[in-house]
């Protein structure tokens, strides 16, 4: 699904926990997350902590859309 | 370490008023298996049924696969850490009841348990139509919620393997196989000229029921470790997995681990079987690296020439696979993987979730996508119903004659990665 929406000429970040999967698969834009059964959220934060977990994660994801990328890059914290 | 396994060969399985082995069957006390099962305070009831060979028998869903192994010598009991105490096992004597097996049915997950059909095409892709199984069906109280289930159901399960091995402690074994696990400096100077082969065990590990357990310990908390492959015989690795019936490893899988046992059975004449690491199939990344790194790591102290490396399950343990092998293959050691496929109904999507060109020998267990039609059975042991939302199967795939339309997906052991069946695939 990321190859065929960048195929028409948007731009995608692809949020995912097996960042290996992604970069074999070929995204280009890949925003590391928490674990496979829970990707943007974590069951052993308090609610508040979670939020804010979610909001550095999409925030990243976010200024990934807007970086000029040159190679499949991955965006750490 | 030494293990000698007593093979006891059951023909038969009948109820009868005493459970005990004669000429071959057998006979199950049935009231007296119930008792030895009872006392669980999550479990509403317990029945047991039987299933043969040929008969037109249907189980559905099925949880675990279970073979009656009982110690007759030597420390500990089988299923360590999930019965009885803790002590190792793997030495002394073990007999086995070959050719039965206890089966668990209970619609816990649903979506994830299996069929087993006794005949008919479904039968042919199961290696355990071929065991006279004694199928324990245990219901919960209202309201028991589903990890309770499974554990409950886990451990009826392995306390009826328990009670029926029993009646094999005092039979006198029709064959007599025996292992030998040397300390590994030992092991390496016994057969120096010959390539030193290190089996690399991947464990289903992924949570939410789809847990695998080593004496106990849950193995997502494991750091991948050593284990002697005469205690995998003894019941040291036990299934808990609710997960996609045909490539997960039921309890039977372990206990007659067949990549261990033709380790042994070229041990000497064209390779050294040097030892086993488990290793898990965790959630995070960096749990996938750290387990990937440390198991690199043991293959390389251990003084491994090559790897045969087996998956659990399919999707993200391809990457736990593939890391594995691209790790070890970078130290300069040679590898085998032995997975299955998820290629679509038509064979002809990618194989695995993840892929890499240092995997270069890969043994496959077959397409897990193709589809099959099973016909209705005369009796059916558990709740037809899931197979409509069996993974492998979809809303409609139960049929109003009571046929079974899904892929092969559904049925438990087909695409076992340890080479349990005989499924594989070929390029054309």
């Amino acid at each position: 699904m990321v190859k065929e929406i960048e195929r028409c000429g948007i731009p995608v970040v692809h949020m995912c926990t097996v960042v290996p999967i992604s970069l074999t698969v070929g995204a280009n834009r890949i925003v590391p997350t928490v674990a496979i059964p829970h990707p943007l959220g974590n069951p052993t934060l308090t609610p508040a902590d979670e939020k804010n977990l979610r909001r550095r994660l999409v925030e990243r994801a976010l200024k990934a859309l807007q970086t000029e990328v040159h190679l499949q890059t991955v965006f750490e914290e | 370490m030494q293990l000698e396994l007593g093979i006891i060969k059951i023909k038969d399985v009948q109820f009868g008023s005493a459970t005990k082995i004669e000429n071959n069957v057998l006979y199950v006390d049935k009231a007296e298996l119930i008792a030895a099962l009872s006392g669980d305070e999550r479990i509403q009831s317990i029945d047991v049924e039987l299933a043969k060979p040929g008969d037109s028998t249907r189980i559905i869903p099925v949880k675990d696969v279970i073979e009656p192994r009982v110690k007759v010598e030597g420390p500990g009991n089988i299923f360590p850490g999930m019965l009885g105490k803790v002590e190792m096992v793997g030495t002394g004597r073990t007999h086995v009841l070959s050719g039965c097996a206890v089966v668990t049915s209970g619609n816990i997950v649903g979506f994830q348990e299996g069929i087993i059909d006794m005949s008919g095409p479904g039968a042919d892709y199961t290696p355990f139509s071929k065991l006279f199984n004694v199928v324990i069906v245990a219901e919960p109280k209202e309201g028991v919620l589903q990890h309770d289930h499974e554990a409950s159901v886990r451990n009826i399960g392995f306390k009826a393997a328990a009670y029926l091995a029993e009646a094999g402690r005092q039979v006198t074994p029709c064959e007599i196989k025996k292992y030998e696990h040397l300390p590994f400096i030992e092991g390496v100077k016994r057969y120096p000229n010959l390539p030193k082969v290190v089996f690399v065990y991947m464990l289903q590990t992924q949570g939410l029921l789809h847990d695998t357990y080593v004496y106990g310990v849950d193995a997502k908390r494991i750091l991948p470790t050593l284990i002697s492959p005469t205690e995998v015989f003894d019941g040291a690795i036990v299934s808990g997995n609710c997960v996609s019936a045909c490539d997960k490893n039921p309890t039977i899988v372990h206990c007659n681990n067949p990549i261990i046992e033709d380790l042994y059975d070229r041990h000497g004449t064209d390779l050294n079987f040097l030892g086993v690491v488990i290793t898990n199939e965790n959630v995070t990344l960096a749990d996938k690296e750290r387990s990937s790194n440390y198991t690199a790591k043991l293959v390389e102290m251990l003084g491994a020439d090559a790897v045969i490396i087996s998956e659990e399950g399919f999707g993200n343990p391809d990457a736990d696979l593939m890391m594995n092998c691209v790790k070890i293959e970078n130290k300069g050691i040679k590898t085998v993987l032995v997975t299955d496929e998820y290629a679509g109904r038509d064979g002809a999507s990618q194989s695995l979730a993840d892929a890499n060109p240092l995997a270069n020998a890969v043994i496959t267990a077959g397409n897990a996508n193709e589809v099959i039609v099973l016909p209705p059975m005369a009796k059916v042991i558990g709740h037809p119903r899931v197979a409509d939302v069996i993974a492998g199967g979809w809303a409609g795939s139960l049929q109003p004659d009571g046929s079974i339309i899904a892929e092969i997906q559904v049925i438990t052991g087909v695409n076992s990665e340890l080479g349990y069946f005989t499924l594989t695939a070929r390029e054309v």
